[in-house]
């Protein structure tokens, strides 16, 4: 801050004459023009003012799927850490739980390879659905159909409803088919509750919206299927 | 050499630019300089003792360290890998240089996200000086590890990602406040998982 003044006279003691007019020219940065904002790391801050207790309330929410209060736990504050976190531990456990779960089954320990293509695979499927799948649905929700849900309500609750397959995945480590079927049934199950229940206000409002049901449940069920039949495949070892 | 043109130093970097400016000086000597600074910033973070003055002599990072144990680790464990199959090592390798750097990018950036006020730099050091018990282990286990049953593997793993998740809990949790430690722990603890299980099962 830089005073300008012309009138800064001093008095006899030396003290600037407060009662004198002054203008104050006030120095402030220029801001940045936002050519994009949404591609600054403060953009992304808001979706981050959480803190542990929340993150642990909003799981139990996408846990206890069936009760519709999700979008009391999340308030106006739609965060992305969950989202994130929760599908980056769930690539980990595809990849180090899938191979695992191969090794168990093999015969010749000694000469298991290990799939580094899971990596890579689980990186693409698990990140897929957690935020590119959301973005599209969230944007045709609103814009299309008109929801008063904004496209990050969307991405928190789709990143959210993956918080079962972090147990569920670990158990499908155990190599019986039956069990693991089971495991991923009540995973799907509990998931796609969890997203239709909380968006039962505004799938009723009319036909067009039911709809937005049907990719819903139909991504659900690619996803558990893929993590059946890539992840953890029962390989039989094959008498010569 | 005539310096009297020089100016007079206003920091840390001229100062060792300064240094630098003999040109006399032998390739050794260099590359000994440099592996002081490293080998003194590995016991600063590693040995938790060293640390009294919180972590204020991380502000002259520098990346040849974290570079160095990637490498060092990237190379162990692709050499250890199955050649049987021609893409393994080149898979392992990749993987583990992309999941350092991308790893401690995403780390720094999610603390910087939760209102954490760190240099970018300062936090990628840290991270890269602390995957270096991982790499002692990897190391270990490449020598030794086909000799070894399986349980007697996983001691080393668990004392060394214990203690480069030790080293680094401290100074990332003392970044956020309070109500967000965990929040930027998890992602670190997830990052020396990944690792150590690398190392663990090539």
């Amino acid at each position: 801050m830089q005073n300008f003044g012309s009138n800064n006279d001093l008095d006899e003691k030396g003290h600037v004459m407060t009662d004198q007019p002054k203008i104050k020219v006030k120095f402030e940065p220029k801001p940045k023009p936002s050519t994009c904002p949404i591609c600054t790391v403060e953009y992304y801050q808001q979706f981050f003012d959480i803190e542990q207790r929340d993150v642990y309330m909003r799981i139990r929410c996408s846990l206890l799927s069936w009760k519709p209060e999700f979008y009391q736990c999340v308030g106006k504050n739609p965060d992305l850490w969950g989202p994130l976190w929760i599908s980056t531990t769930i690539i980990f456990i595809l990849f180090a739980g899938g191979n695992l779960s191969r090794f168990l089954l093999e015969e010749d320990k000694r000469h298991f390879k290990y799939e580094y293509n899971y990596m890579y695979v689980a990186v693409l499927v698990v990140y897929a659905m957690a935020f590119i799948i959301p973005i599209i649905l969230g944007v045709i929700m609103k814009y299309i159909l008109k929801s008063e849900l904004g496209v990050f309500e969307i991405v928190c609750m789709y990143g959210y409803s993956l918080s079962v397959y972090m147990f569920v995945l670990i158990l499908c480590i155990i190599p019986y088919n039956e069990a693991q079927w089971f495991f991923l049934m009540c995973g799907l199950a509990n998931s796609t509750i969890f997203l239709l229940v909380n968006l039962w206000d505004f799938m009723k409002k009319n036909k067009q919206t039911t709809l937005i049901a049907v990719p819903i449940i139909s991504f659900n069920v690619a996803l558990i299927l893929c993590f059946k039949f890539y992840f953890f495949r029962l390989i039989y070892a094959v008498d010569d | 050499m005539d310096y009297s043109n020089q100016k007079h130093p206003q920091n840390y970097s001229q100062m060792e630019d300064l240094k630098t400016l003999d040109l006399e000086e032998s390739v050794s000597e260099t590359i000994m300089r440099d592996l002081r600074m490293i080998a003194y910033k590995l016991k600063y973070v590693l040995i938790p003792k060293e640390q009294e003055d919180n972590g204020k002599e991380l502000r002259n990072w520098d990346l040849w360290g974290p570079l160095i144990f990637c490498l060092t680790l990237a190379m162990t464990l692709s050499f250890k890998a199955d050649s049987t199959t021609s893409s393994s090592k080149s898979d392992v390798f990749a993987i583990i240089f992309v999941l350092i750097w991308v790893g401690a990018f995403v780390v720094t950036l999610n603390a910087q996200l939760l209102g954490g006020k760190v240099s970018f730099f300062q936090s990628v050091c840290l991270l890269g000086y602390c995957v270096f018990p991982i790499n002692i282990e990897a190391i270990i286990i490449a020598f030794v590890g086909s000799y070894l049953p399986f349980v007697v593997k996983l001691i080393p793993v668990i004392i060394c990602f214990a203690w480069s998740a030790y080293s680094s809990v401290g100074f990332m949790a003392s970044l956020v406040p309070p109500h967000k430690k965990k929040l930027a722990v998890y992602p670190v603890f997830l990052f020396y998982l990944f690792l150590s299980w690398f190392s663990l099962i090539v």
